[in-house]
């Protein structure tokens, strides 16, 4: 297998005119749970956007087991963050979950019954099975994130992007989201989340990138994740170290 | 087939026509971009019967669709670069455009017998005048059968793409990395709008013809929990509203056209108001038997 599930060469991305992301150069390991960390506005949701091909970059791309994104999407999956789609639109918790599985349908091939047992098992992974009925537009934060994770793994990819998969969730859906992660990792499958609660990086995460428009530091938790790294991504000044690392 | 008879069909096939498209639209909120295209193929469709003289011409609606869909690529595109923000192209392009289309409306250009009403509100009496005949016999007007390739057209799409467009309605970006080619669909989408519009401005004009695609789907909207449900409460809601609306307009002797958008509006108003207070009501039951948390 290749060690390297994903990397970008020298990355650059700009709305308009100031980049948002210069020469970023990233290297995930394969079988990793990998944080991306940063403050808010630090391009973290765009790095990854712009690494799916979503974004076009100024500059630098991504490959995925060493091959451009085009030859190896079915391995890719992304779960954007839960806050970007309407959850008004009309449809159940079992309806958005078999999205995961729309990749390989062909033109005029509607899901069947393969497609929604595969959405079934995903919805009993992440601990949601009862609510495979519910309509969307009644479930709380975490039950949202449950079921966009639900969808990522409907996919089944080697490699997933999860964009802030903690955010704004009650304890419960936090154990579960955490469980998944965890078990993806010892069935050798790459997860890289966007997080931003320092508190919990070391316990979820494997590796850490620490990303301000740059990459300030990379590597295991132990290597990147040090005190001295976090207050240059988070722009502390040296002298107030007060009670900013728990 | 009376022309009675023959004008009922066509305002339920028009207002059928428009509505389905329209269901993608509501949930995209895309409400404003059909507004937009509505004005911006009145010049198309000016120019267009400059060459054809004849306002049913299928070159004529599909140059004036086309024209719409450039508009709305570039506006996209406006949008895109940064340039300009927002609804901004929009409301920059759009109504320079319409104005375009009634200068040319009013200075008589190429002889349009279209006076300013007709093109704000249509007239469906006016456009089932001509009729076809089979064999001898007559079929209805003509212009039903312009109105039928255009509903069979938006069937047949979303038939074949239903699965694609849930996903890429929903959540673009997600569709997007799954590989699907979401501009691509945007795009084909766009231009079935854009073509809708233009064929049923005969009958509705270019303001009530945004009531027509964009009410029945937003009153589906606040019923329905599912898509296909909402596809299939948007049919009948614009169906229904078509008669009724035919209806109204008969007995009070007004516009056609007009008596279905007034129709339309009413029953989204009604459902509106219905699903408010059905939501507040379930929302007390709700507190007094608290839900189990999860
Ligand atoms: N669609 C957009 N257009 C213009 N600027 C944007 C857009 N999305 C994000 N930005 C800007 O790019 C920067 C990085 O955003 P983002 O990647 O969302 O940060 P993060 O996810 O780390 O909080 C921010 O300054 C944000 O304002
Ligand atoms: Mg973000």
């Amino acid at each position: 297998m290749c060690p390297v599930a994903c990397r970008t060469r020298d990355l650059s991305f700009a709305y308009g005119v100031d980049p948002v992301l210069r020469g970023v150069d990233l290297v995930v390991p394969t079988g990793v749970v990998m944080g991306i960390v940063g403050p808010n506005g630090a391009g973290k949701s765009t790095l990854i956007k712009a690494m799916l091909g979503l974004l076009r970059p100024l500059n630098g791309g991504a490959e995925f087991f060493g091959q451009p994104l085009a030859a190896v999407r079915q391995k890719v999956g992304y779960m954007p963050q839960s806050t970007t789609v309407d959850w008004d639109f009309p449809a159940r918790v079992l309806d958005v979950v078999t999205m995961g599985t729309y990749s390989g349908l062909g033109w005029l091939r509607r899901p069947g019954r393969p497609e929604r047992d595969r959405a079934l098992v995903a919805l009993e992974q992440t601990g949601i099975p009862e609510l495979a009925g519910q309509q969307i537009g009644e479930l709380s934060g975490g039950q949202r994130q449950r079921v966009f994770l639900a969808r990522a793994l409907a996919q089944a990819p080697e490699l997933y992007f999860m964009d802030e998969p903690f955010q704004g969730i009650d304890a419960r859906s936090q154990q579960a989201i955490l469980g998944v992660l965890h078990r993806l990792r010892e069935q050798g499958r790459t997860v890289v989340i966007v997080h931003h609660d320092l508190a919990t990086v070391a316990d979820y995460c494997d590796h850490v990138t620490l990303l301000n428009r740059r990459v300030i530091a990379a590597g295991s938790v132990a290597e990147a994740f040090t005190r001295a790294n976090i207050r240059e991504a988070y722009e502390v000044p040296d002298a107030d170290d007060s009670g900013f690392l728990r | 087939m009376s022309f009675l008879v023959g004008t009922v069909l066509l305002a339920v096939v028009t207002a059928v026509a428009c509505a389905l498209p329209g269901v993608f639209v509501v949930l995209r909120r895309g409400s404003m971009l059909v507004d937009a295209i509505s004005h911006a193929v009145l010049p198309g469709i000016v120019v267009g019967y400059f060459f054809t003289h004849d306002l049913d011409s299928p070159l004529l609606i599909l140059g004036a669709a086309l024209a719409g869909l450039v508009v709305v690529l570039g506006s996209e595109y406006l949008g895109r670069s940064g340039l300009v923000t927002g609804d901004a192209p929009q409301g920059l392009v759009f109504p320079a455009l319409f104005s375009v289309g009634v200068i040319l409306v009013t200075l008589n250009f190429a002889n349009v017998h279209l006076d300013t009403h007709a093109v704000l509100v249509g007239d469906l009496n006016l456009a089932a005048f001509d009729q076809a005949t089979l064999a001898g016999i007559s079929i209805g007007p003509s212009y039903l059968y312009v109105m039928l390739g255009v509903l069979l057209l938006n069937l047949t799409f979303i038939a074949a793409c239903y699965p694609r467009l849930t996903v890429t309605s929903f959540d673009p970006l997600f569709a997007r990395s799954l590989g699907i080619g979401v501009r691509r669909l945007d795009t084909v989408f766009m231009f079935l709008v854009s073509l809708t519009v233009t064929a049923a401005f005969h009958a509705a004009g270019a303001i009530l013809v945004v009531a027509l695609v964009v009410v029945p789907a937003a009153t589906a909207h606040l019923l329905a929990s599912r898509l296909l449900v909402m596809l299939a409460l948007t049919v009948g809601i614009a169906a229904g509203g078509a008669l009724a609306g035919f209806w109204l307009a008969y007995a009070l002797d007004a516009a056609t056209s007009a008596g279905m958008a007034v129709f339309c509006g009413l029953c989204f108003t009604l459902t509106l108001l219905g699903t408010r207070l059905d939501r507040r009501h379930r929302r007390r039951a709700a507190r007094r038997q608290p839900l189990p948390v999860s």
